[in-house]
């Protein structure tokens, strides 16, 4: 029997590994104990930054991240994180679908191979107060850890701040920071309503966290085994987009009963927004490989 | 060897570890030596590799940048009047108070710990200026080493505290609300310490040093000018975290600028007093660096061999009684905290624990400042105490003789841990009393 | 040979010092900026691109290149209570020995970390920051720092050896 050591970045109440944790009992089942793997969630093995490298020179054989940390490398890695492209899981499976075949080609270049990938709920918006217009959004400190983001806050006129993600409550009840975007699961995992009032479901984009396996090291298994980590993933793939699907509304909930009011954008909202996210789109365009803006093209018809 | 049992495997390991201290190996260098031995003996990942990964990984993190510059402000307050100073300041004030000038361990600690979020850079920077000071006094040596090995420990639970980020991601609880939890525990510890020097002293009130004591009030208010810097250093850095303009680690270079601003206003601190401060640091920094580099790879040495979460597993099997179940992951903990450091014991026995704790009924958010406190006690246990290892880089004084210094100051956290179990409101209230 | 080797160590030393004012300076900077913006208002918001991963990198190069002066300086901690009580000749021998494991340990890192290095430059790994740093760069500090720090632990071993007694004076063992 082999044993496959599986880092996670993320901590066991959330979906992504709950998730994983039966992809790996299922794994096991379907072999009969010929595949363990051993999920080590929350960092505890490699930090998130090195997991992907790990996985490439087989310090273990598989292991997952969250996918548009590789937009430095590829664009195309960070179409799923670009405000307005796709906001919807429909408009998300869509994308997935156009990206997955550029991401399996520019991971095998690093000799990994995608098994599955599973959304986060949409991303929304949290504030003190109500943000009615983007003009409302003028002057506020807003949290922006990636160039995405800081692009972002300045076309909407806000002034970006960093904050590692470990500070956001003290830099929320600081005023260090005074609006952020992130998904409900976040917002709700973290008791958002100890520093924000206003949850705002402008959907801005539907990020994705990625399993890749190392290729030379799934090349040596049985070919039964093989076709039963297949099987597995396309499974986990499937219930991971429905559990966050029932992630979002469920989330969205929890913070609705605990006093954060949930707001529906208004029109002008949206179409400010949007009108952002086509001139960063604009941009990105400027600066996107071939493989990126094929996604894109394909993405789009 | 597969056939060998975890704890048989656990019992080889830490023999090798003790052996090789006892040898003087560095204990950077042996922590990472029994970590190549785990993983090569007992695991199938390549260690080489793994290492490098380790190496790099681990040194470059933004909340870790916040250790030299708090120590290098340490530094700065050690070779300026501002560290002298502040003791003449407040001696005239506690002469009557049985320890006298040992509080200033306690409650320097204290006040440091809602600064920065790790024991360690607690210890480097109040130790560096109390110890020598302390020492200089007259206090009796045991009493100095104990009070500060203990007190900094507070670093991890008074907020903010890398300990409490670290669980609160793993097992998503609300940060601000450990945060919150932590006040009551930090006050309740500090009134601990505190109450043990004070018995202490009254019990031996011959080997705490006499401060003057003929002053009058107006000569205590004179003479308390000289604390005005580093209450301004103390208003500043605070201030910045609270008023929003800094995060944590942000506060540490802002501490750093206004302790040398400070300094050089003062008028004893110049280049040549800066420089030694740099070199100083720089050479503590490194120091503890390494030593975290060695424990890293021990954590995910014992994340490949599966050790402590096999541990973590068979102790869920008794289906124990909240209460035992607690006595157990006590020794469990303090065990695992003999040649762990505390943050890697969180992660890699949580995703463990914390299951069983809940199928017991308890509250999660109570379990994280347990196991603050735990891991605060694994701070001053040997062989391997990151408190232990910075007081050591401090004064030249062997580790095992700071260890038993500190011994009392563990018993009280055993004590502190005590309380909140029978008094969980300790923990629980203030965030309750945050609504919802 | 001995200077030279000193005056390589103490300027690693030194560029490491560097390295830790450098962080200083840069959040005193984004702090500064800080405390700007709250004043001016949006029109005077800046943030220093990254500076959360520059202060990083600055860490992971303090902290490597200042570990052969480190150790030079007796500063990397040891815990001496047990051997301080053995002969001379006994102290002597477990130093070597400890020096020994020590240049294997490290001398073993160092060639991984070379490893780690060549496969940024192969793959062109980068930060993932919103400045994308190429890893080679900060992580060349890391292999710096190693191998001088092999070059130090293999150095005291000769130098030990020929002494016929431990040449690091821990700092302030009595
Ligand atoms: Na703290
Ligand atoms: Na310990």
């Amino acid at each position: 029997a082999e044993t496959w050591d599986m880092p996670t970045p993320y901590g066991d109440a959330t979906f992504h590994t709950q998730n994983i944790r039966t992809f790996a009992e299922e794994v096991a089942a379907a072999t009969d104990g010929a595949l363990e793997i051993t999920v080590h969630s929350a960092n505890s093995l490699f930090p998130h930054a090195e997991i992907k490298n790990a996985v490439r020179s087989r310090q273990v054989p598989i292991g997952e991240f969250f996918l548009s940390r590789l937009s430095n490398d590829d664009l195309a890695y960070g179409l799923d994180s670009q405000p307005f492209v796709a906001t919807s899981y429909e408009d998300a499976a869509k994308l997935w679908a156009a990206q997955k075949p550029v991401v399996t080609e520019l991971l095998a270049k690093e000799g990994l191979m995608p098994l599955f990938s599973v959304p986060w709920p949409a991303q929304g918006l949290y504030t003190n107060g109500e943000i009615k217009t983007v003009d409302d959004l003028a002057g506020l400190r807003f949290r922006a850890y990636n160039a995405a983001l800081e692009e972002f806050a300045a076309l909407a006129k806000a002034a970006p701040v960093q904050i590692e993600a470990a500070d956001i409550p003290q830099a929320f009840s600081t005023s260090q920071v005074e609006a952020m975007i992130t998904s409900p699961s976040t917002g709700a995992n973290s008791k958002a309503w100890d520093f924000v009032t206003h949850y705002t479901a402008i959907d801005a984009w539907v990020p994705k966290n990625i399993v890749v396996v190392n290729q030379r090291v799934f090349d040596r298994l049985d070919p039964a085994v093989q076709e039963a980590v297949m099987t597995a993933a396309a499974a986990a793939e499937t219930r991971g987009w429905e559990m966050s699907k029932e992630e979002a509304a469920a989330k969205t909930k929890v913070m609705e009963e605990n006093g954060i009011t949930i707001v529906q954008p208004s029109a002008e909202l949206v179409s400010g927004l949007q009108a952002i996210g086509a001139a960063m789109l604009e941009n990105w365009n400027e600066k996107a490989s071939d493989e990126a803006k094929a996604i894109l093209e394909a993405y789009n018809q | 060897m597969a056939e060998l049992s975890d704890p048989v495997i656990f019992g080889i390991l830490l023999t090798l570890l003790i052996a090789l201290l006892a040898a003087g190996v560095w204990v950077a260098l042996s922590l990472m030596i029994m970590a190549f031995v785990a993983i090569v003996a007992f695991s199938n990942a390549p260690a080489g590799l793994v290492l490098a990964t380790t190496l790099w990984g681990h040194s470059h993190s933004w909340p870790l940048a916040a250790l030299p510059l708090f120590i290098l402000m340490g530094e700065i307050l050690l070779r300026s009047r501002l560290s002298e100073d502040m003791f003449s300041g407040l001696a005239p004030w506690l002469t009557r108070l049985p320890g006298r000038l040992l509080h200033v361990n306690v409650l320097g600690c204290a006040i440091f710990a809602a600064v920065s979020g790790s024991s360690a850079a607690t210890a480097a920077t109040i130790g560096r200026m109390s110890v020598p000071e302390l020492k200089e006094r007259g206090y009796p040596e045991s009493l100095i080493l104990g009070t500060l090995a203990g007190s900094a420990t507070l670093g991890f639970l008074i907020p903010p505290s890398i300990i409490l980020i670290v669980y609160g991601v793993a097992t998503e609880q609300s940060i601000a609300r450990l945060f919150i939890a932590g006040v009551l525990p930090g006050i309740m510890l500090v009134c601990l310490f505190g109450g043990y020097v004070m018995v202490r002293a009254w019990m031996a009130p011959d080997t705490i040093p006499k401060e003057d004591d003929t002053m009058s009030l107006r000569e205590k208010i004179a003479a308390s000018r000289r604390l005005l810097p580093v209450m301004l250093l103390i208003v500043g850095v605070i201030g910045t975290i609270y008023t929003g303009v800094a995060s944590p680690t942000d506060a540490a270079a802002v501490g750093v600028v206004l302790a040398a601003v400070l300094a050089v206003m003062t008028g004893s601190f110049g280049r040549k007093e800066f420089i030694e401060a740099l070199m100083s640091a720089t050479r503590t920094s490194c120091m503890i660096a390494l030593i975290l580099f060695g424990a890293g790879f021990l954590a995910i040495a014992m994340g490949f061999t599966g050790i402590p979460r096999n541990l973590a597993t068979w102790i869920g099997t008794f289906d124990l009684s909240p209460h035992a179940l607690l006595t157990v992951l006590t020794v469990f903990f303090v065990l695992l905290g003999c040649f762990l450091d505390g943050i890697s014991v969180v992660v890699l026995t949580t995703s463990i624990i914390l299951p069983i704790v809940q199928a017991v009924g308890i509250d999660p958010l109570w379990f994280g400042i347990f196991l603050v406190l735990v891991v605060e006690m694994s701070q001053i246990t040997p062989p391997v105490g990151f408190n232990l290892f910075v007081i050591q880089g401090l004064t030249g004084i062997d580790i095992l003789r700071v260890a038993k210094a500190a011994l009392p100051f563990f018993l009280l956290l055993m004590l502190g841990l005590l309380l909140i179990t029978v008094f969980p409101g300790i923990v629980t209230m203030l965030p309750d009393a945050m609504g919802n | 040979m001995r200077r030279v080797l000193d005056a390589l160590y103490t300027a690693a030393g030194g560029l490491a010092a560097l390295c830790i004012l450098a962080i200083c300076l840069l959040i005193s900077a984004q702090v500064g900026l800080n405390i700007l913006a709250r004043v001016g208002g949006p029109a005077l918001s800046f943030t220093i691109p990254s500076y959360a991963d520059f202060a990083g990198f600055g860490l992971a190069a303090a902290s490597f290149l200042a570990m052969a002066y480190t150790l030079r300086a007796g500063a990397h901690i040891r815990v001496n209570l047990l051997v301080s009580r053995l002969p001379q000749g006994a102290q002597w021998v477990a130093e070597m020995l400890s020096l020994a494991l020590g240049t294997a340990m490290v001398g073993y890192a160092t060639w991984f970390s070379v490893q780690l290095l060549m496969e940024s430059l192969h793959y062109g790994d980068t930060s993932p920051g919103i400045i994308a740093v190429p890893l080679w760069i900060p992580q060349l500090t890391m292999v710096t720092g190693l191998v001088l720090l092999t070059v130090a632990l293999l150095d005291t071993l000769v130098e030990s050896l020929r002494n016929r007694a431990p040449v690091i004076i821990d700092f302030g063992s009595e």
